[in-house]
């Protein structure tokens, strides 16, 4: 699922490029409240835990084995915010150490996986400390903690293929069915993985497993309704009509196939004639505009920090 | 291991290794847009930028052959989605998608085997990361290489100890979950003790660098010349 460089049309990772940082922003403040500075080693630990859970192998039938994602377990034990915060900094070190995902892409990467990933665990995870379950008090029930693993990977990966789809990348409708139904059956594998690891840690000591209100805010749960809808929605596109995304992003002029259309196309293009130029010019731009914002949020962060 | 190799290669020293990490994260970025935007039927520009990356991975000494065929790690996905893309017809894509998302890589690897992670990072901090995302990334590739080390032996326990293959998947499945919740509660021991130690030891909640980062003519002649080739090669 990691998408490497050169897959998605420039608008695509430029927008989500620039979609990514207020969202990691937000998500590195909030993570700042809930966990007092003294967990940041917590924090880096859980996510080279994560890395390796990799490693560690699961029959699942027919001879193959799949391995942890990650994304909802770390929801389960960290909280929402904290969680997206180590998936954000796992996917910067696979794409930058491992060449595991793109740089440009690194957007694109965070996007599916930390933001929206996470974020679509949350919802199954409200309000379960509110009625807590007879045999495990105070603890998630089984159910919640599946739906949470499964729509976490459901929604990632139906993002990435939505994107993959906009960028104009034609896939025949049989490879389209084919890939999604691969997801499905990884998003319940992802499940069961979860609920059995969730499971054993709590068995460890109950302590592990924070209860999901623990952040609760009003923010949080709309947002994580709205990337299950995105994931959903992107999801029923591709499947009910192979080229629907296709003829959507022409229509809103999205995918390079002809020209760029991207917002910055308009300023360029009384500068420069020449097509490439306007399209370098409108990267850079868009760079600026990124970086711009990435100083302004971190300086935000700063300025409440020292407050 | 590969990340293994990448660390000693970067901690090299050469013209390269030794220019400031900001100089090279921009210079990164600039080469992957031009090539995000370059034709993939565009035979020269191409050539030129495959060249550049030659030329910086002999100028930091670096075994081209091992590197190159590190990159190749991008190449399963590439190419799974270059045949789809020939499938359907659209044979340009399919080539640009290989080629270019290769060149990406292996521009990635330079550069990242020319920079300490340290630097790498602190790099990306001056240039506008959030302070805890860095601190994070930091500790995570510190401990990456002790917890994996950790689940390896684990992993290796567990194959001595489970001798019938194929049997009682539901158990094999069972153990593997016991095996990551025992290895989640040694994380979460081990970064409580590392919290402690590190307050005991006065951390100001900032690593500091050996070499502090600072930027020299050399750098802005290079980022310069860098930006001015990438994009002269693309006008052409």
């Amino acid at each position: 699922m990691h998408i490497p460089d050169n897959f998605l049309s420039t608008p695509v990772w430029v927008a989500l490029d620039a979609i990514c940082i207020p969202a990691v922003g937000i998500m590195v403040r909030r993570a700042g409240r809930e966990m007092e500075d003294t967990r940041v080693p917590l924090m880096g630990v859980m996510g080279a835990f994560v890395f390796a859970a990799q490693m560690i192998n699961f029959p699942v039938g027919l001879g193959t084995s799949g391995h942890l994602v990650g994304g909802a377990l770390l929801a389960c034990t960290l909280g929402v915010a904290p969680a997206a915060l180590v998936m954000t900094a796992i996917i910067a070190i696979q794409a930058f150490v491992f060449q595991d995902g793109g740089v440009l892409a690194l957007g694109a990467n965070v996007f599916n996986m930390a933001i929206a990933g996470v974020l679509a665990a949350y919802l199954p995870l409200v309000g379960q400390a509110s009625r807590p379950v007879q045999d495990r008090p105070g603890g998630l029930s089984h159910k919640a903690i599946f739906a949470a693993a499964f729509l976490s990977v459901l929604v990632s990966a139906s993002l990435a293929l939505s994107e993959l789809l906009i960028s104009g990348i034609a896939m025949p409708k049989p490879v389209l069915l084919l890939s999604m139904g691969l997801f499905v059956i990884s998003a319940l594998i992802e499940g069961a993985i979860t609920v059995s690891v969730v499971g054993a840690i709590e068995k460890l000591n109950p302590g592990f497993v924070q209860k999901a209100d623990a952040s609760n805010s009003r923010t949080l749960v709309i947002l994580s309704a709205a990337a299950v809808v995105l994931g959903v929605a992107g999801f029923v596109l591709a499947s009910s009509a192979p080229d629907g995304i296709q003829r959507l992003a022409l229509q809103l002029g999205l995918t390079t196939k002809s020209s760029f259309h991207g917002p910055f196309a308009d300023y360029a293009v009384g500068y420069f004639d020449s097509p490439w130029l306007r399209r370098a010019t409108a990267g850079l731009a868009g760079l600026l505009v990124i970086y711009g914002i990435c100083a302004a949020v971190s300086k935000l962060i700063a300025r409440q920090r020292s407050a | 291991m590969h990340h293994v190799l990448v660390d000693r290669w970067s901690r090299g020293a050469s013209p390269l290794h030794a220019l400031d990490p900001r100089v090279k994260i921009l210079s990164l970025l600039v080469f992957l847009i031009v090539l995000a935007t370059t034709a993939a039927n565009a035979a020269v520009p191409l050539t030129i930028d495959a060249a550049l990356l030659v030329a910086g991975i002999l100028i930091a000494g670096l075994p081209p052959g091992t590197l190159l065929f590190r990159a190749m790690a991008v190449l399963p996905f590439s190419l799974t989605f270059g045949l789809i893309s020939w499938l359907a017809g659209d044979s340009l894509r399919a080539v640009g998608l290989i080629e270019k998302s290769y060149l990406s890589s292996v521009a990635v690897l330079l550069v990242v085997s020319t920079t300490s992670l340290p630097r790498l990072l602190s790099g990306l901090e001056s240039l506008g990361t959030p302070r805890l995302l860095v601190l994070v990334a930091q500790f995570l590739y510190r401990y990456l290489f002790v917890i994996s080390e950790q689940a390896q032996h684990m992993r290796l326990a567990a194959a001595s100890r489970q001798g019938i293959p194929g049997a009682h998947r539901r158990s094999r499945f069972r153990a593997a979950a016991g095996a990551l919740a025992v290895l989640f509660a040694h994380s979460y021991y081990r970064a409580e003790g590392i919290n402690r130690a590190m307050l005991a030891r006065g951390f100001s909640g900032k690593f500091p660098l050996l070499k502090p980062l600072r930027l020299r003519t050399a750098d802005g002649l290079f980022l310069l010349a860098t930006v001015a080739f990438l994009v002269l090669v693309r006008v052409q």
